[in-house]
């Protein structure tokens, strides 16, 4: 199918700053129509019920394709993605073989196009070969092949003298490095937020200091290069502290060239949950205990929830979704991390870390703005325009253009089972818990990429 | 009580005289006896029989108490009867007559438990039993050497014997059980 | 009858009923052991605890007994599944299980498939195929026995795991406390030594802030990390304790001193200059012990580096319980497993 006729729905454009009532319009694949309603049109039409947006952009996802095929494939992977309402999506380069050369990325491609998918593949290159630290990267060959960034991501850029180098080497193709920030001297061996649940746990500490020590170490170093390279770009990716943002903050306001983003589980989710709470960062407020409050819901330890970095405080969430929407971090990424049972279903301490998100980002996100801490119209560009750019894409729903849009009912709910996610990894906290937000229709490039059972027309 | 008495506290006195009395009368003495009450209401009744004899006999009986909770047959008895009362038993036993004294017995399976206890305490030359009330339905092959009433009851009644030391009075009631039979054996 | 269950997870069998035996005293029906697994005490309620202790003091009976056991779990398969070397702990559980006339299965993690790389599930799961009926467990993962509980069918007991829980000794403790001192309430209890990497710590924090006992947890500061911060939002956000690294402030006028074992490897992570630094500034010698109260009790939870932590003289002297411990840890052990054989699998 590839017309479509929506009246009467809630549209948002973040690229022209608009939202509110419309008609979509799409014909075998072009959107011929947008058309904003306004007077007695748009009466009963409320940002409550079907929404319409430009198809999401996710900067950050794990598709284990080359090496690990069994924790998920490319095919599958933009299967989770047009389940997610994402229409392009980064693919991190820490494949077996890690993607560092052009071969590698030539790989990734044909499996995206073997697969017939719509959604748009992106891939990161490598920072160093092998993503062993020790030197860079062909990073000049991969700009030239089509990365559209570096990152080591997994690891951070372990030597500040790498990372320099590499910051002023990309400079000149202007393309980012991503971070994935973290002083590995001070998370040797730690397994969850250095706080009162890992003290009650006995789980060995991971302190907010490692990623703020990285962070700050990481815009010192961007401070000096964007001197002299003015188009040196660093983003920090899956940014988990208040700590992090609020250097990130000052950065920006001194003018440096750096962006972030954070994760809808870093949102939504805390370290309360390894003790067994279920409630969200918001419903838990600043000063959560679990034991004090009663919240302890399920059994404890449970490996679903390890990822780096780890889920931290009620506090630290929260600051993630101020920072959201006041824009000092520019984009929701999902760091999709999907996982065998083999490496989930072991001790804590054992677990592989990573939760599968591309399918529960949205719902998590759409949570957050129903508790009044994020607004639709930013939640939306922080998944579309904000991504978008970093990655030098545009996002909007312009008459004329092939149709790259995702439509999902806030009024409806579903619940999170295996059977009901497209992609292979099962490793997401969220089992068996009914969410907000259900995606009906998501189109890639004019195409359909994934269509909900029961499709509801307006 | 909410059942239907069927002894008074003047016949449970007077049972238990007459059992004190058959007690001697099958040792030809008091020579070389001890009793040994089932926790948890033999073991008052175990001390008033003791008493009885002491003043018939100016002998005083060495008594103690068993707790049988560990030998039951029947371990999800544990979650709702976790309660243990303890096992007293400061002499003792080889070479001695063992009087084990209950206050109901029915099928018979305490009676075993606490036999199999004792064994674990050394070896009696005999072992006898003394219960207030005998109300049938056996299990095992177990018979009471000494019955203060025997009381016929079918299965869908409970008796319930009230001593003053545990209950603030002195009584026995037999109630009809509202519920379908039971599927766990009481403990009785 | 509903009023029995004081609103566990774990349901009671189907069948269940308050049987109205002439046996069952009054106050029976307000106490039930509901829990199927033992795997930590933040879960247990006062009346469990109460309960804990009641059924130890009659298994110390039995315990004192010409032939010290009984037929209780005669034919239940307990195995034992340790992936920590312990002897002590190890052999005091499978005495307890023997005491109760149960079959035991010892698997030690060394000798076993687990060092060609079987998975904890998987190695569960075949025990569980041999006949496990209830699971004793030791290993370096906190968290581990959660992760057994959720695949076993019976019963596991945590006999330690990680940093985080160590039940039986925790129960074991405040037995010997409470039969030494009769109760444990407003008393000064401190826990000396390596809290951070110390499950013994951590389980004992709970049952003795619950006892409402005046804890103190005393160390060099890295070995008190993240203490600090648990100790001002209390347990729970209400019982409170203490924590100091003055060795002076922590043992003065102490009822008890329970002190922890330090091992070498904290040296080797960098959180200790050396062994005799710390043997030097919180070693428990006799001159340190005479500021806390004359009768002060003296514990460990074992195995003790004398000279370290521990003088050998004040190890061996009139106010230690330590050997009480052990004898109580059979005990506790005897009624842990006694109870929880008692509620029904799953």
């Amino acid at each position: 199918m590839t017309d479509l006729d929506l009246s009467r729905v809630w549209m948002v454009d973040p690229a022209s700053g608009r939202d509110g009532p419309g008609d979509i319009v799409v014909r075998d694949g072009v959107l011929e129509a947008v058309t904003w309603l306004d007077g007695a049109d748009a009466d009963g039409v409320e940002p409550t019920g079907v929404v319409v947006a430009p198809g999401f952009v996710d900067l950050h996802a794990h598709f284990r394709e080359p090496g690990n095929e069994d924790a998920e494939t490319v095919a599958t992977g933009l299967g989770a993605a047009a389940h997610g309402g994402f229409t392009t999506v980064c693919a991190m380069p820490n494949t077996t073989p890690a993607l560092d050369e052009p071969g590698v990325l030539a790989a990734v491609r044909g499996a995206a196009a073997a697969s017939g998918a719509p959604v748009e593949l992106l891939a990161y290159g490598a920072v160093t070969a092998g993503r062993s630290g020790e030197r860079l990267a062909a990073l000049g060959e991969l700009a030239d092949a089509g990365v559209i960034g570096f990152s080591d991501d997994g690891e951070p850029v372990r030597s500040a003298a790498i990372l320099r180098n590499a910051l002023t080497y990309a400079g000149a193709f202007g393309l980012p490095i991503v971070d994935h920030a973290e002083d590995a001297s001070q998370t040797e061996g730690a397994e969850a937020n250095e706080g009162l649940v890992a003290t009650v746990l006995g789980l060995r500490g991971w302190p907010a200091a490692a990623e703020e020590a990285a962070v700050a170490r990481d815009l010192a170093i961007l401070a000096e290069v964007g001197r002299d390279v003015s188009h040196a770009r660093l983003h920090l990716t899956h940014l988990s502290t208040a700590g992090s943002l609020e250097l990130v903050g000052r950065a920006k306001a001194a003018g440096l060239a750096v962006t972030c983003d954070v994760t809808p589980h870093h949102l939504a989710l805390t370290d309360e949950w390894l003790a067994g709470a279920r409630r969200f960062s918001w419903e838990a407020g600043t000063d959560g205990d679990p034991w004090r409050d009663d919240a302890i819901e399920a059994a404890p330890y449970s490996t679903a929830l390890r990822v780096n970095p780890p889920l931290r405080t009620p506090a630290d969430a929260l600051a993630c979704l101020a920072a959201l929407a006041d824009g000092t971090a520019d984009a929701i990424a999902t760091d999709h991390a999907p996982h065998t049972d083999v490496d989930k279903l072991v001790e804590f301490g054992e677990a592989a870390n990573g939760i599968s998100g591309l399918e529960t980002a949205l719902s998590l996100v759409l949570a957050a703005i129903d508790a009044g801490h994020l607004t639709l119209a930013r939640a939306m560009e922080a998944l579309t325009v904000g991504p978008a750019r970093i990655v030098g894409r545009e996002r909007a729903l312009v008459e004329g253009q092939p149709a790259d849009l995702v439509v999902f009912d806030r009024s409806d709910r579903w619940t999170v089972e295996p059977g009901a996610l497209a992609s292979k990894g099962k490793n997401t906290p969220l089992l068996g818990r009914e969410l907000p937000g259900r995606v009906l229709l998501t189109m890639a490039a004019g195409r359909v990429a994934y269509e909900a059972p029961a499709l509801v027309s307006a | 009580m909410t059942g239907r008495r069927i002894m008074t506290a003047d016949e449970i006195r007077r049972a238990t005289i007459r059992l004190s009395h058959e007690i001697v009368e099958k040792q030809a003495g008091a020579e070389g006896l001890l009793l040994v009450g089932i926790q948890r209401r033999g073991v008052p009744l175990a001390r008033r029989i003791a008493a009885a004899i002491a003043e018939n006999e100016a002998v005083d009986i060495s008594v103690g108490a068993l707790d049988i909770t560990f030998y039951r047959d029947d371990l999800s008895l544990v979650a709702q009867q976790p309660v243990v009362k303890g096992t007293d038993l400061p002499f003792g036993i080889d070479g001695r007559t063992v009087v084990l004294v209950d206050d109901v017995l029915y099928t018979g399976r305490t009676i075993r438990a606490a036999m199999d206890a004792l064994v674990d305490f050394g070896r009696p030359q005999a072992i006898r039993l003394a219960v207030l009330v005998d109300r049938g339905h056996r299990e095992l092959p177990i018979r009471a050497d000494h019955v203060g009433k025997n009381v016929p009851t079918s299965r869908e009644e409970i008796v319930r014997v009230h001593l003053d030391e545990i209950d603030d009075e002195d009584g026995v009631e037999i109630e009809r059980l509202v519920d379908a039979p039971l599927t766990a054996e009481p403990v009785a | 009858m509903t009023d029995v269950l004081d609103g566990r997870t774990e349901a009671p069998a189907a069948d269940e009923l308050m049987v109205p035996s002439v046996d069952a005293a009054p106050e029976a029906h307000a106490v039930g052991w509901r829990h199927r697994h033992m795997l930590d005490v933040d879960g247990l309620s006062t009346a469990d605890i109460d309960l804990v202790m009641r059924t130890a003091d009659a298994m110390r009976e039995v315990l004192a007994r010409p032939i010290a056991k009984v037929p209780a779990l005669r034919g239940r398969n307990v195995t034992i599944l340790f992936y920590e070397a312990s002897t002590r702990t190890r052999v005091s559980f499978e005495v307890a299980a023997k005491n109760l006339s149960a079959d035991v299965v010892n698997v030690t993690a060394a000798t076993s498939s687990v060092t060609k790389g079987e998975s904890l599930v998987d190695t569960v799961r075949t025990l569980e195929a041999l006949g496990a009926q209830m699971l004793v467990m030791r290993h370096s993962a906190s968290g581990a026995p959660y992760l057994a509980a959720e695949v076993f069918g019976g019963s596991v007991l945590n006999g330690g795991d990680g940093w985080h829980a160590h039940p039986t000794q925790a129960l074991l403790d405040l037995y010997t406390i409470r039969s030494r001192l009769g109760s444990v309430a407003g008393k000064k209890v401190v826990i000396l030594g390596d809290v951070l990497h110390s499950r013994v710590a951590r389980s004992n924090i709970w049952t003795l802030t619950a006892a409402d006992a005046d804890l103190w947890l005393c160390g060099p500061t890295t070995l008190l990390r993240g203490f600090e911060s648990w100790a001002r939002r209390g347990v729970g956000g209400e019982r409170r304790f203490q924590v100091t690294s003055s060795i002076d402030d922590a043992l003065r006028d102490a009822d008890v001193v329970m002190t922890l074992r330090i091992q070498r490897e904290r040296m080797a992570s960098g959180l200790l200059p050396s062994l005799r630094e710390y043997a030097a500034r919180y070693g428990l010698t006799a001159s340190r012990l005479a500021s806390a109260k004359p009768d002060a009790l003296v514990m460990h939870p074992g195995p003790m580096n004398e000279g370290v932590e521990i003088a050998p003289d004040v190890a061996a002297g009139a106010q230690s319980v330590i050997t009480d411990q052990v004898t109580n840890g059979v005990a506790i052990r005897m009624a842990l497993l006694y109870l929880l054989a008692g509620v029904p699998r799953s």
